[in-house]
């Protein structure tokens, strides 16, 4: 319906703004996407299905913050189905597959499935059971999940209370959950969609000696029928649902399931490494191999890969909006009614917010790439068990995971916060972002607790190198350590900022020397000292963020030093080296100066040296380098940060076209008990739903 | 009826119980809770929220229990209900306006009511003349009109002054004509009006004879009273879906030239004469300083009770959530250790907790000090007027506060593991309604701009000799007396000196920003990250001395006895330690601290979690947050988190009623609703 307001302008032309601003810069974005974007054809097979899933009407997401959870795991269903044939019918390979994904953007019920399922299978079923199971996982003809973590037990793996007990007489196995905390919890998939189940339950089985006495040999995977293929409904013996609703994960059916002395066949075990005689009921072993741990780091990258293209997704809505979005003339102007009021995105508080951040983007970028080179490049000698080559990165990996999946889910808040009321609407399209990604600190490892996996081992390795001095060093860290062991005594503090130059060379030199000393105080502590683990701990968290801001401290200036990308490409991407560096140092400045890293004048001249980088260099390229990030509109599905800077007239439609709320006209009066107008119905219909 | 066959209702959670850890837990502390409570809160204050807590649990209306799985329009349909039953609740009762706002408060969700209830009424009250207000207030005090507060606009929010919406008057037939002539001069934003309010104050530019005479309040009709449908020539709609307050319709606005009467403009402080046609200028402008001022200690207080909510889950969770043995344990220990003894999450926890009552106090110190400046103000006719000097503090406390309760129930939520991140927990949907706090009522980044040009301004008066004796001049006159002087703060040993730490870090903050303003006349634009620096180190130094104050209150109430003091003393050091130890850098750079003593604080702060460890429990016991208002399965006061989860899971949960068909091949989705349409709903 037409009205007065179809014909209405905003006051200021966002459209115009974001061409000034990219005419401003003279970065080549295409170059710099490809730069970035080129892995496995990421950027153009982004392009070959963008255009695709834009045509589907089921894909759309205008309604996605609408909907109740069931309408919301209705649709997902749907679209996750939609998925599936669509892969069939334009022949997508897994990565044309898993893009889908990313650009829907959604959690599909179907994941769990195409995920840890079906990689279970692969990696840890015989090759009998693969060969039977593999295609009826292929060709989605059983749905499967994958149901490890239960109520009471999470980061504890070896503390699940599910049991799967022998029974030598009829050869099966009695999966049995003894308490409620037994209970499976937050298996996604799980809960209304699958009909399998990968089950991680405590295998016991009786003693040669004395058959009624059973032994715990710890937790293995079982693969378990759950539901009928015909009526979906659970089998006897079994309880199973959705666990409710979440902070994200919406359109996910995350579960619970219990099972009561619940038989399943011999075969149910998944038996590649480890294998129950049918006949004797004794388990053999063929050790845990060390290709896990080279997929491990591989799935560690992946993640790091992806936190990079989060985060690069907030900044390029705030960047945007913050271009556009203007409040307050210059308080210095000479002729403030001559001027328009600043882009929000010129005062430097906001820019010390996002502009660290879009840095960051790039950090991860080539600590993420540098990952998968090294992963590639070894993984040769990974298959033939060689793991040696792999260990120092797969040891690195945890404390990356925490910190680089923190960057992410602290900086959407960070961008989100910094576009004041409209961040906080549903047409910012961040919120999608921080619902689900929030999860991401906790879920492959909690942040806070898998830091110290980091630090055993770095105080391992210092305890070796404290041990024998001369011995050959095996990697980086054991050079570092030797290096820091021979000149404790005699360092001093260096200068990284001097006559407002800055020395990039001596900040990895910096955050080298930091992150050894903090090793050896760890060491000290520890082994010296005796100190106990639990009074240690968060000093050996900050040593795991120390030692993991190294990498992408030294990954990052490789990268710059060796720098493909033309001018001034080049050249602003060490700018962006430089903010990356100098603010994570201001920003924890104490550790420096206590570890006599960086002398106490570089660290006051810190701040005065990003204001510099921020304004003057950074700043006239903020455009264009979220652009480079190359974020479809369809993806973002964001009024704020949409490419083409048409801000308010998007979200004025969205608002006034799409919104169901204004299709009801309410009746406010409070001594009528009606809630909509004229519909009589009142609050006994609002009862009949609670 | 059930879901759950027989054999699952009979599990228990593996052993040790919930409920008999936290029982342990309150025994294992001596601290009595109710004096504590009533030490806090006041006896009154404490009756009347259990009175009014009584009321709402009896009326199955406010049951939250769907809350999480609805839809937007049905979120907002069941808060009207609420809205509407609460209001019938009011009249009912006799409650006082104190009693709404509590029972607002248990029933934890924005209702639709809100806007009309605070800001209109508010406004009409403060802005309106006697007429106005008989025209105005009186009927919607009864609320036989329904209004709304519409400042911001879709272009504006921040600066007030740049809004687009213009009032002209016209000279000829005395009306205003309201217009907005651009997309982005729409209202935006605004609480109540997207489908509730009939009556909206809308702040309009005044034009007067071709003249801008900026903003000023006007009072419109703009829905129908019968029907409820706009007027001719407004357009008014719900914003949609948002990150939190998604019960609550926030509205856009437009006028499309609509005329009003002259008395629709509120006129107490400024007007325009109908018989000459002029404008007549506000008398005095700071009493609308002194009603933000109000507001924003009003949020320091209550950031101290949001923050509580939090840390309340995450305290009683963590002391029942059990995860891996003491990796020094002898193996003779087979027990799982609760993870609040991990001191890698007292670390995130415990500095919380000491927080929640650092705002506590700071908040209600703020609002006494405006209570008593109020009743001086009346006596002395005006002098001695503490108004400035109060505003300033509350823009740099209310951004303090709101960010670090914001800050703190994230968190909190994180460290609740897998389960903070169910809606069960009660943490991630209250982070969301309360997370806009740090936006409205003065951006938290912009405001702290207005307590730099304070501090800036007290120390050119300090420079010149100039300056009246408040504490701010106080600290900047002692720091420049000392500043040749290295300064020797024991902060370590003595409580004292760790406040005028925190005092002389300010100082020097101020004057190294004086420095760079008015020596080498730096840009103001590029002293915002100065300045923001600047505020939050005197914030942090006002919640420092108010905690710190308070202690002696502790102490000389009776009836708290020895033990009470004691563990607040200890909070209020872990709380100041711990801040100095993440601001260490600014504490170096201003000499207030050596790099040796931070690192002692270190060792310091590790004790201390220690001991305040064994009282978290009945600490935040204290808050006295019912578990109506929690809503919660993590925080509960029994302890009962795995049966209250799975019981919400496997009995409330809409979505177990739902067979599927899970085969990709076929199209049907639901089997047992069937039917539906997936598309439809797009
Ligand atoms: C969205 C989502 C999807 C999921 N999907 C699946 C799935 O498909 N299948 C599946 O099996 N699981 C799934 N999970 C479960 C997930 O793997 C666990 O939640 C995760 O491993 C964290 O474990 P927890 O919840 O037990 O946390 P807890 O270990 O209980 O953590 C609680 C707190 O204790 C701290 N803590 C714990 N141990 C230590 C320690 N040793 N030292 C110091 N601090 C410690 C943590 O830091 C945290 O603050 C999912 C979870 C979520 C949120
Ligand atoms: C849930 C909710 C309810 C609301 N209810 C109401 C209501 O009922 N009535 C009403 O009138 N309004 C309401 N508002 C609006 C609210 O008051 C504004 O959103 C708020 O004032 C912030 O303004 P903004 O959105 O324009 O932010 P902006 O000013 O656009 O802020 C964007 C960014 O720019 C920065 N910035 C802006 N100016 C400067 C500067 N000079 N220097 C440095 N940085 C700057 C900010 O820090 C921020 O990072 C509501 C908002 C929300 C989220």
């Amino acid at each position: 319906m037409p009205d007065f307001t179809d014909n209405l302008k905003p006051l200021y032309d966002g459209v115009q703004t974001l061409v000034d601003e990219r005419a401003r810069s003279k970065i080549n974005v295409e170059e710099l996407a490809k730069h970035l974007l080129s892995r496995d054809d990421f950027y153009e097979r982004q392009k070959r299905v963008t255009k695709i899933l834009e045509g589907e009407p089921l894909f759309s997401k205008k309604q996605n913050l609408n909907l109740s959870r069931p309408d919301r795991y209705h649709v997902g269903l749907a679209r996750a189905k939609a998925l599936r044939r669509l892969t069939l019918k334009h022949g997508w390979d897994d990565l044309d597959f898993r893009m889908a994904e990313y650009l829907v953007d959604e959690v599909s019920p179907y994941h769990l499935h195409n995920s840890m399922f079906q990689q279970t299978i692969r990696e840890q079923a015989s090759d009998e059971q693969k060969a039977k199971l593999m295609p009826l996982v292929d060709n989605y003809e059983i749905i499967g999940c994958y149901a490890q973590t239960e109520l009471g037990h999470g980061s504890n793996v070896r503390g699940v209370e599910a049991l799967a007990k022998w029974d030598p007489k009829t050869k099966e196995f009695i999966i049995h959950s003894p308490t409620l905390t037994a209970s499976k919890w937050w298996n996604g998939s799980m809960g209304r969609t699958a009909n399998y189940a990968i089950v991680v339950a405590q295998l016991l089985l009786p003693k040669a000696s004395s058959p009624t006495t059973y032994v715990n040999h710890g937790p293995h995977p079982f693969i378990v029928q759950i539901r009928d293929m015909k009526t979906h409904q659970p089998f006897d013996g079994i309880v199973v649902g959705d666990i409710g609703p979440k902070y994200g994960y919406t359109s996910m059916d995350n579960g619970y399931m219990l099972f009561d002395n619940y038989r399943v066949p011999h075969s149910a075990m998944l038996a590649r490494y480890n294998r129950v005689d049918p006949d004797t009921g004794v388990l053999t072993k063929s050790g845990h191999p060390a290709v896990v741990y080279g997929t491990l780091t591989y799935v560690r990258a992946n993640i790091i890969m992806h936190s990079r293209l989060i985060l690069a997704r907030a900044c390029t809505i705030a960047i945007r909006y913050g271009a556009v979005r203007r409040q307050f003339k210059d308080r210095d102007a000479p002729n403030p009614a001559a001027v328009p009021e600043l882009a929000v995105l010129d005062y430097p508080t906001v820019m010390i917010r996002l502009l660290p951040l879009l840095a960051t983007t790039f950090a991860l970028h080539y600590t993420g790439e540098a990952m998968y080179n090294i992963y590639w490049g070894t993984r040769k000698s990974i298959e033939s068990g060689d793991f040696s080559k792999l260990a120092e990165l797969h040891s690195a990996s945890s404390g990356l995971k925490s910190l680089c999946t923190s960057f992410a889910a602290d900086g959407i808040e960070v961008c989100r916060r910094s576009m004041g009321g409209h961040g906080f609407g549903g047409y910012s399209g961040i919120l999608p972002l921080n619902n689900d990604y929030l999860s991401k600190p906790t879920v492959e490892g909690d942040n806070w607790m898998i830091t110290q996996q980091v630090a055993s081992y770095l105080i391992k390795k210092m305890e070796t190198v404290v041990k024998n001095p001369n011995a050959a060093s095996k990697d980086s860290t054991d050079d570092l350590f030797k290096h820091y062991l021979k000149s404790r005594s005699s360092k001093v503090p260096v200068d990284i900022v001097r006559f407002g130059q800055v020395d990039d060379q001596a900040i990895v030199e910096a955050f080298r020397w930091r992150a050894a000393h903090l090793s050896y105080l760890a060491y000290e502590a520890r082994i010296v000292n005796k100190g106990k683990w639990n009074n240690l701990m968060i000093q050996l968290h900050k040593l795991s963020n120390a030692y993991s801001q190294t990498f992408l401290i030294s990954h990052f200036y490789d990268a710059v030093m060796k720098s493909p990308l033309s001018s001034p490409t080049n050249t602003v991407m060490h700018d962006l080296y430089r903010l990356f560096a100098l603010n994570t140092i201001d920003s924890d400045s104490h550790s420096f100066a206590a570890t006599n890293a960086v002398t106490s004048a570089s660290l006051d001249r810190i701040p005065d040296v990003v204001l510099h980088l921020m304004t003057d260099k950074i700043r006239p390229h903020a455009i264009k380098l979220v652009d480079s990030w190359s974020m479809p509109d369809y993806l973002l599905e964001s009024s704020l940060g949409r490419y083409d800077g048409r801000v308010y007239e998007d979200m004025y439609d969205r608002v006034h076209r799409h919104n169901p709320l204004n299709k009801i006209t309410f009746n406010p009066d409070w001594r009528n008990e009606e809630i909509v107008m004229g519909s009589g119905s009142g609050t006994q219909q609002v009862l009949a739903k609670l | 009826m059930s879901r759950n066959p027989d054999w699952v209702k009979a599990l228990q959670p593996s052993s040790p119980q919930g409920h008999e850890l936290l029982q342990q837990e309150r025994s294992s502390s001596k601290l009595a809770i109710e004096p504590l409570s009533e030490f806090l809160f006041g006896r009154e204050a404490i009756e009347r929220k259990f009175n009014v807590l009584q009321v709402l649990q009896s009326e199955p209306v406010f049951n939250k229990s769907q809350n999480a799985f609805d839809g937007r329009v049905q979120r907002f349909e069941t808060a009207l209900a609420r809205a509407k039953k609460l209001r019938r609740l009011v009249v009912k009762h006799g409650w006082k306006e104190e009693d709404r706002r509590i029972a607002a408060e248990l029933i934890g969700e924005p209702l639709p009511y809100a806007l009309h209830e605070g800001m209109f009424l508010k406004t009409l009250l403060e802005q309106g003349t006697d007429e106005q207000r008989k025209l105005f207030y009186e009927r919607a005090e009864k609320y036989e009109i329904i209004g709304c507060y519409a400042q911001t606009e879709l272009g504006h929010g921040s600066n007030v002054r740049g809004l687009e919406t213009t009032a002209t008057w016209n000279a000829d037939d005395k009306t205003f004509t309201l217009h907005s002539p651009y997309l982005t001069a729409s209202k935006w934003w605004i609480g109540t009006l997207g489908r509730t309010a009939n009556y909206a104050a809308v702040m309009a530019q005044l034009i007067v004879d071709g003249k801008s005479c900026g903003p000023h309040p006007f009072v419109v009709q703009i829905r129908d009273l019968k029907t409820h449908l706009p007027l001719d020539n407004i357009h008014i709609g719900d914003i949609g879906p948002k990150f939190g307050y998604n019960t609550m319709d926030n509205g856009f606005l437009l006028f499309n030239k609509v005329k009003i009467p002259h008395v629709s403009m509120l006129a107490r402080f400024s007007r325009v004469d109908p018989k000459t046609n002029q404008y007549i200028r506000p008398s005095s402008p700071s009493l609308v300083y002194g009603t933000l001022t109000w507001i924003r200690s009003t949020i320091v207080m209550h950031a101290g009770a949001a923050l509580a909510k939090g840390v309340t889950i995450a305290v009683r969770y963590c002391a029942i959530r059990r995860q891996f043995r003491d990796m020094d344990a002898p193996d003779s220990v087979v027990e799982e250790m609760p993870v609040l003894n991990y001191t890698l999450v007292q670390y995130r926890l415990l500095p919380l907790l000491a927080a929640t009552f650092g705002l506590h106090f700071t908040g209600k110190a703020m609002m006494e000090l405006y209570q008593e400046n109020q009743k001086s103000m009346q006596a002395n006719a005006g002098k001695g007027d503490l108004l400035p000097d109060l505003h300033a503090m509350s823009c740099g406390l209310k951004a303090l506060a709101s960010y670090t309760a914001a800050e703190g129930l994230e968190v909190c939520r994180r460290a609740c593991g897998g389960h903070g991140y169910s809606s069960f927990s009660g943490v991630g949907g209250f982070y969301a309604d309360y997370v806009p706090t740090t936006t409205w009522e003065g951006d938290n980044y912009m405001l702290t701009q207005q307590v730099a040009r304070y501090l800036l301004k007290s120390a050119r008066a300090v420079l010149n000799g100039e300056s009246t004796s408040n504490d701010t001049t106080n600290f900047l006159t002692t720091f420049r007396s000392r500043s040749d002087s290295a300064p020797v703060f024991d902060v370590l040993n003595f409580d004292a000196d760790l406040v005028q730490a925190f005092a002389w870090r300010a100082a020097s903050m101020t004057f190294d920003a004086l420095k760079k303003r008015d020596d080498q006349k730096m840009a103001w634009n590029d002293l915002l990250v100065d300045f923001y620096r600047l505020s939050k180190a005197h914030s942090q130094y006002l919640v420092v001395k108010n905690f710190f104050e308070s202690l002696s209150a502790l102490q000389t109430a009776g009836s708290l006895g020895t033990e009470t003091p004691a563990v607040f003393r200890k909070l209020f050091q872990l709380y100041t330690l711990h801040t100095l130890d993440s601001e260490s850098s600014d504490f170096l750079l201003s000499g207030a601290v050596t790099v040796r003593q931070i690192e002692q604080s270190r060792t310091t702060i590790m004790r201390l979690m220690k001991e305040i460890r064994p009282h978290a429990v009945r600490l935040v016991d204290a808050w006295g947050i019912s578990d109506f208002q929690l809503d919660s399965s993590l925080g509960r006061y029994d302890g009962k988190v795995y049966e209250d989860m799975f019981h919400r899971a496997s009995e409330l949960n809409p979505l177990n009623g739902i067979t599927i068909d899970s085969n990709p091949n076929s199209d049907v989705l639901f089997r047992s609703v069937g039917g539906e349409n997936v598309k439809s709903k797009l």
